[in-house]
């Protein structure tokens, strides 16, 4: 996936040799996700899959996890979010790199919610899961980089316990697109997500993002989620949790 | 978890959810307070009063420019 990941530790395990078993676990759930889901590889399942060389009963079961939870974003999100994206011959490929990030690095977070007494925020690309071990103790300070100006900050986040996303056109090109136009949004720069498991604050990034004008009233629809939407005039929608 | 799968031709065409996802960390909380406060702030590593950064995806080329960069460098 050629994405950074960087891991803070404070409490009982922060440099330690329990601390090191899991995050060389942590890697080792990413490293696997990259074998079987990247798009960049030839000879991943996915790459097979799309390429309707192989079946989804010859892939990896997470395979069938992944392709559940982006059709589940794809029925919420009205289709704007979508794993199928036009091919550059005309074919529909399957990219469900929208999806497997944030589930890759939640899975490779359940690792070090097994030290004890040890807070922990795990970062990988610009989206992390957080945690407290004490729900009282000093929160992490997630700081929201300024779509228009990676040196500056828009918000700081609090988090104790729970995970935060971003998606937005800087760094990587105009790379997510409404999946029901094929372009890109215009009306918005970034969408920052705050959920309880990074797999869905990516998914709802990812969509609200994709759903341009619309991003900020549909994360106010979205249960135990809140968030930042920047638009493309530098204003801001701060998107408050709704209860379920 | 069951998915119902659409095979045609080879190629999958329709990935249906007949239930949900078993996904634990779904129905896990988010803190309270945990609400994006407003700021305006140059970024430095030295004086920023934050332990990580989150924005539009770092790829390992943009890491070694960025904030979180910095930050991993200064250890906080």
């Amino acid at each position: 996936m050629g994405m950074p990941v960087s891991l803070a530790l404070r409490g009982r395990h922060a440099d330690d040799t329990a601390a090191r078993t899991a995050w060389a676990g942590a890697l080792a759930v990413l490293r696997e996700a990259d074998r079987v889901f990247s798009t960049y590889r030839a000879d991943s399942d996915v790459s097979r899959l799309s390429r309707g060389e192989s079946g989804l009963e010859d892939c990896a079961p997470e395979v069938a996890e992944v392709l559940a939870l982006g059709a589940m974003a794809e029925r919420d999100s009205s289709g704007a979010f979508s794993v199928w994206r036009p091919g550059p011959d005309g074919d529909v490929v399957l990219d469900p790199s929208g999806v497997v990030k944030g589930w890759a690095v939640e899975r490779a977070a359940a690792l070090l919610r097994s030290l004890d007494g040890t807070d922990f925020c795990l970062s990988a690309g610009g989206d992390m899961v957080c945690s407290t071990a004490d729900p009282d103790a000093e929160p992490w300070r997630v700081g929201i980089e300024d779509p228009a100006d990676p040196r500056r900050l828009v918000a700081v986040v609090p988090v104790s316990s729970g995970a935060v996303a971003t998606s937005g056109r800087a760094h990587r090109g105009e790379h997510v697109v409404d999946a029901r136009t094929g372009r890109p949004p215009a009306a918005v720069a970034s969408v920052t997500v705050i959920a309880g498991s990074l797999t869905w604050a990516d998914i709802d990034a990812t969509a609200a993002f994709a759903l341009g004008p619309e991003a900020a009233r549909w994360l106010e629809t979205r249960p135990g989620r809140c968030g930042l939407v920047v638009w493309a005039d530098g204003t801001t929608t701060t998107v408050h949790p709704v209860s379920r | 978890m069951q998915v119902q799968i659409t095979v045609s031709g080879g190629q999958v065409t329709d990935v249906e959810v007949l239930e949900y996802p078993d996904d634990d960390g779904r129905d896990r909380q988010i803190n309270a307070r945990a609400l994006p406060i407003l700021v305006s702030e140059t970024l430095d590593a030295q004086s920023a009063d934050i332990d990580v950064v989150s924005g539009a995806t770092y790829t390992s080329e943009g890491y070694t420019s960025s904030l979180q960069s910095a930050l991993d460098q200064a250890g906080l």
